[in-house]
């Protein structure tokens, strides 16, 4: 607490959320904030950000009544702002002090987005567990451990690193398929039929992910993007070996950059405690309430059975089995266990619905003796065909290009492997984060009284340092492409979004 | 400068808190001449205090007599009621609840979304419409299209709306100046003084920011943006949904207040540095004209963006008939000598090294424009270039030869007036004399650069275009490799700036293009082009090619030019590759006629 050489990186990142009607009182302000990051951060300063914050979206919506306050450009600094629930907010204050602090304000968004999704799927909605406790001791217990582990995967060294331009080429908020041969499709079905059979007939899910790329779900798409955020994040062979989530080029490239994070992370536990306050000392968290930190590194690890097993869930009364943890499904409004199976580089998801069974973890512990009796064997031969299908961590690069797909309606992207990414000058990467920009500029104008056309727009820039910058976006689906060392001539770009749209997207981009 | 007649020198009537414009000749002694001579040597004495001081150092001395005369002014100055300086946000927080208080939900702005939705239907067009408010019925939208017309009225609309008006709130763009105390200065719609308060606001929002050690730029909440500037005491903030880039509406408001600067200088700090509840509104009386008229510029002068200036078209001798006698009585003494067609520049001449910024020449051009008193008599009135030296005032004597073209010569003297009338009386004489006055209004109906008339020759064409340009006399063949209204490949229209010349020529509007809606949605699309090709960090780009529902728009820029093009959405990339090639041949073939080349030392 409170280390001197803490003062620099505190200010580089504040993260608060606030709620609109409490605290109307004068004097008792501090009531409105939730949670605020750094903890230590002076009241006098939480306020000021609040209070600011809270006039520009008072004062903005005198003109925009439906869209309060985005986004609040400073010369140093930019609060990004997002409504999580009816008079709940999320504000982020970045600073951009150097080179590398290069942000795309959509991109802040979706961390913001994602950390309330993630929220959401653990522990309902904020405003719920306001109306339970209104004292409000309930919601800060659950955020503040909660945001602090989301937060920790972002941690290098003694830094928070977010998104910046250099992951221009990736959209959160998105899940990442694994392309399938139709055989393999067929085999992939029956598993989900084997798996979800397990649990009799009780109204059940699943998801499966083969290494960090999504095979199949039976979830609302919603729920499949927060359940699969946290697969990656926590659950796939990758995330339990690794103990560190995949989301940054940083953290992908080699595997010396892994030993080096490595050693970092093993006292990462305490840095932000240290750097950025613990929860008991600044924040008076009480104990008492017993709060599962699902996000919590390192917690996951493969039992011998192959289901994946935790203690986050804390233990069964008076016992030492850990609980099975469980989950909230946005569609739905139903609580779930969560079980997780693991083969190799499969990783199944099954989800049963709490109130459909009655004898609580000794019954989530039958329906695993199920899976296991049911699905081994589709398991194994599942993942023998989608192993030999599998290209290897370079399966989607495409040479000459480096690439971002997203398809908005499905939320599903794909994008060059980030390996290959990282060869791209910053030049590059700074044109198309502002390209980028621009993009979601004009997505925003549709919002609203344009919602109803679907935008059409087509962009190619010859940068200075002579890359083609490419954003296409049609009929929901979007394209960024960077092509570095290509031919001089517009055509030749044209000519090579063109090929790739045929080869690659089903001619989605291909201008007839 | 049309309420001159209508106001009193005293400023007694301030005290009750209603302030009556004061007219601007009344502050800066700016001398109307349609009078005997006599006239002249009064108001200049009015100066004379300062005369002294002048001859040692003229700048200072302009800045001692503006602070002499404001500083007289001070007694008559308080505002009883308006808002003090440094007010708390607390305090703006809750008089914006209160404003929401008429409806129960927490925005306070429930009422309004019944009728938002149920117009969305206009909205493809009503996005044109920047006069009017957001969400159009369409029967409004006659009315803002004929506002946008030709017989567009410059002046201050809606004085009866304040920031309670839902019609206030849903305009399209507002611009404001206010002071650092919170004070309105200006304000495109409704009455400053009932926008006090609101006012205020937007003075709390930017000195919270700064308290916190920053500085705030924009603000964004779905297609609105508030686009803050600040200039030491003064504040300027835009609020817009016209989805212009950020860039585009800084840039506007950095016009603003050199419009703004080129009417008082920047000495008015000093005002504020010795009283910061220092009030300019009287010093602005009259001049809501200039400003209303410069944000109509906005939507339809490409030189509000591009920064450069557009030259008459008119045959190279011409031309330079012109610019000969300008440069003669420049060599007089003489700073600048500006000879114009409405916006359009015939020719111009500086002193020695003296250089004139194309955004000067804007606001200059704009200012003379749009008060209605230099057209009625020759005028010597004190003004200030902004690029030039924002600290002081220059002269400009002015005179309309005809209702279009005019004449403004600059001098740092200011008793010249006598002297820049004998040039005047010079120049005119030879202007007659080489029927330069009648080959500007033979250009003025024959038009410009047309995009039909785009020849296929793609071999340099040297020589003259004749008296109408682009005629295609001697290249009958166009290429017909598209077919459609526009010139050849589907090309709508462009805009060709020299970065050498810092000027600009642009084609004639032509079908489909071919009314102020749609020359506005064009403008608003080189913006954004503009501004992306420009952007600051990773820019200036070297190609962009961007197509929408509306445009197909590309950019080409080199060391020598930036081209901006705009074609039908439908239009082939190749082909219109290839028309910008030969758009840039042939605005090289006739650069001797559409621009004013080399005929002065200019050395920007």
């Amino acid at each position: 607490m409170g280390l001197s050489s803490a003062d620099t990186a505190t200010e580089a990142i504040q993260l608060c959320i606030f709620d609109l009607r409490r605290g109307q009182q004068e004097g008792q302000e501090l009531d409105k904030i939730l949670f605020f990051f750094p903890a230590d951060f002076p009241f006098s300063r939480q306020l000021s950000v609040i209070g600011l914050s809270e006039g520009l979206i008072t004062f903005t919506r005198i003109f925009s009544p439906e869209v309060a306050c985005e986004v609040i450009e400073a010369d140093r600094h930019t609060h990004v702002f997002y409504e999580a629930e009816p008079d709940i907010w999320m504000v982020m204050i970045v600073e951009k002090n150097e080179s590398e602090a290069i942000w795309r304000v959509d991109a802040l968004q979706k961390v913001l987005k994602e950390i309330h999704s993630l929220f959401l799927m653990f522990h309902g909605s904020i405003r719920a567990l306001l109306e339970k406790e209104p004292a409000g001791g309930l919601i800060r217990s659950h955020l503040y451990p909660f945001i602090i582990d989301y937060l920790r995967d972002f941690l290098f060294g003694k830094k928070l690193l977010l998104p910046s331009f250099r992951d221009c080429l990736k959209e959160r908020g998105t899940v990442q398929m694994l392309t399938v041969s139709r055989e393999a499709a067929i085999e992939v079905q029956s598993l989900v039929r084997l798996l979800e059979g397990s649990a009799g007939n009780k109204p059940c899910y699943s998801l499966i992910l083969f290494q960090d790329l999504l095979v199949s779900t039976t979830l609302s798409p919603v729920d499949t993007i927060s359940l699969f955020t946290y697969s990656i994040l926590r659950l796939t062979p990758h995330a339990l070996s690794s103990g560190v989530s995949s989301w940054s080029y940083l953290r992908k490239g080699s595997t010396a950059s892994h030993v080096a994070t490595g050693s970092i992370l093993t006292h990462s536990a305490s840095v932000l405690e240290q750097v950025y306050g613990s929860q008991d000392t600044s924040h008076g968290v009480d104990d008492n309430y017993h709060v599962a930190r699902p996000l919590q590194q390192d917690r996951w690890s493969k039992g011998n059975d192959g289901f994946l097993v935790t203690d986050l869930w804390g233990a069964e009364n008076g016992s030492s089995t850990p609980a099975a943890p469980t989950i909230w499904l946005q569609q739905t409004e139903e609580r779930m266990y969560l079980s997780a199976y693991q083969y190799k580089s499969l990783t199944l998801i099954l989800l049963v619905p709490v109130a459909s069974i009655l004898n609580g973890d000794q019954g989530v512990s039958l329906v695993k003796q199920q899976v296991h009796e049911n699905a081994s064997l589709k398991m194994l031969k599942v993942e023998e065909i989608l192993s030999k299908g599998w290209g290897g961590e370079n399966a989607y690069h495409v040479s000459g290009y480096r690439y971002l797909l997203v398809d908005g309606d499905r939320s599903v992207s794909r994008s060059s492997p980030p390996g290959k990414v990282t060869t791209l000058t910053k030049e590059s990467l700074l044109v198309l984060s502002k390209v980028r920009e621009e993009v979601d500029l004009e997505k925003g104008q549709m919002v609203g009284v344009n919602a109803g056309l679907e935008k059409d727009l087509e962009i190619c820039i010859r940068a200075k340092n002579n890359a083609w910058v490419i954003a296409r976006i049609t009929k929901g689906k979007e394209v960024y492409m960077v092509l570095e060392r290509a031919n001089d001539t517009l055509l030749y770009a044209s000519e090579a979004v063109e090929k790739f749209s045929n080869r690659y997207c089903n001619g989605a981009f291909s201008l007839d | 400068m049309s309420s001159d007649s209508s106001s009193s020198t005293s400023g007694d009537d301030t005290k009750s808190g209603q302030h009556t414009p004061q007219p601007l000749e009344h502050q800066f002694a700016s001398v109307a001449l349609s009078e005997a001579p006599a006239t002249q040597e009064e108001s200049l004495n009015g100066e004379g205090h300062h005369r002294t001081e002048t001859e040692i150092n003229e700048r200072e001395g302009i800045v001692g007599g503006f602070e002499q005369r404001v500083d007289d002014k001070f007694e008559v100055d308080e505002v009883g009621q308006s808002v003090e300086h440094g007010v708390m946000w607390r305090r703006t927080n809750s008089e914006l609840e209160v404003d929401g208080q008429s409806s129960p939900s927490s925005s306070g702005y429930a009422g309004e979304r019944g009728s938002t939705s149920a117009s969305s239907a206009a909205s493809g067009i009503d996005g044109i419409v920047e006069d009017e408010i957001q969400h159009v019925r369409n029967d409004d939208l006659v009315d803002g299209f004929s506002d946008l017309s030709s017989s567009w009225v410059p002046g201050k609309r809606h004085l009866d709306e304040d920031d309670a008006s839902i019609s206030w709130r849903k305009r399209k763009k507002h611009f404001f100046i206010l002071s650092n105390s919170g004070k309105p200065i200006y304000s495109r719609y409704g009455d400053e003084h009932k926008l006090a308060g609101f006012s205020a606001t937007l003075q709390a929002i930017i000195s919270f920011v700064e308290n916190g050690g920053d500085h705030v730029k924009s603000v964004r909440a779905g297609k609105h943006q508030v686009i803050f500037l600040v200039k030491g005491p003064i504040y300027l903030v835009c609020i817009s949904c016209t989805e212009e880039p950020y860039e585009s509406l800084r840039g506007q408001l950095e016009l603003i207040y050199g419009q703004m600067i080129l009417i008082l200088t920047k000495s008015v700090n000093r005002c504020f540095a010795k009283n910061p509840k220092f009030d300019m509104t009287p010093l602005l009386g009259g001049t809501d004209v200039v400003f209303s008229s410069l944000i109509h510029s906005f939507s339809w002068n490409p030189a509000t963006f591009l920064h450069a200036y557009t030259c008459l078209p008119l045959a190279y001798a011409t031309r330079q008939a012109a610019s000969a006698i300008l440069q003669d009585v420049a060599d007089s003494g003489v700073l600048f000598a500006i000879l114009m067609c409405k916006h359009k520049v015939i020719s111009l001449v500086g002193a020695q090294k003296a250089s004139l910024h194309p955004d000067d020449m804007l606001l200059l051009a704009n200012f003379v424009m749009s008060s209605e008193s230099f057209r009625t008599s020759e005028s010597f009135s004190p003004i200030c270039l902004p690029r030039y030296n924002p600290m002081a005032f220059l002269y400009a004597y002015v005179h309309y030869f005809d209702v279009d073209t005019y004449l403004i010569l600059l001098t740092t003297s200011s008793d010249a007036f006598y002297h820049l009338k004998d040039c005047r009386i010079r120049i005119e004489v030879v202007l007659l004399k080489s029927n330069v006055l009648s080959e500007v209004q033979r250009s003025m109906l024959d038009g410009g650069m047309h995009v039909e008339d785009l020849p296929v020759d793609p071999l340099p064409r040297y020589g003259s275009l004749s008296s109408h340009l682009g005629q295609p006399t001697d290249s009958p063949e166009r290429f017909r490799e598209f077919t459609g209204i526009g010139g050849p490949a589907g090309l709508w229209h462009f805009m060709y700036r020299s970065i050498f010349l810092d000027q600009y020529v642009s084609s004639d509007f032509s079908p489909p293009i071919n009314n102020p809606r749609q020359q506005k949605r064009l403008y608003r699309a080189y913006h954004k082009l503009y501004a992306s090709m420009h952007n600051t960090g990773v820019g200036p780009y070297k190609t962009q090619f961007r197509r929408d529902e509306n445009y197909v728009l590309l950019c080409w820029a080199t060391q020598d030019f930036e081209l901006y093009a705009a074609f039908d959405p439908l239009a082939e990339k190749a082909l219109a590759i290839k028309t910008c090639t030969r758009i840039s041949q042939w605005v090289k073939d006739v650069e001797n006629e559409i621009f004013l080349l080399g005929a002065s030392p200019f050395s920007w």
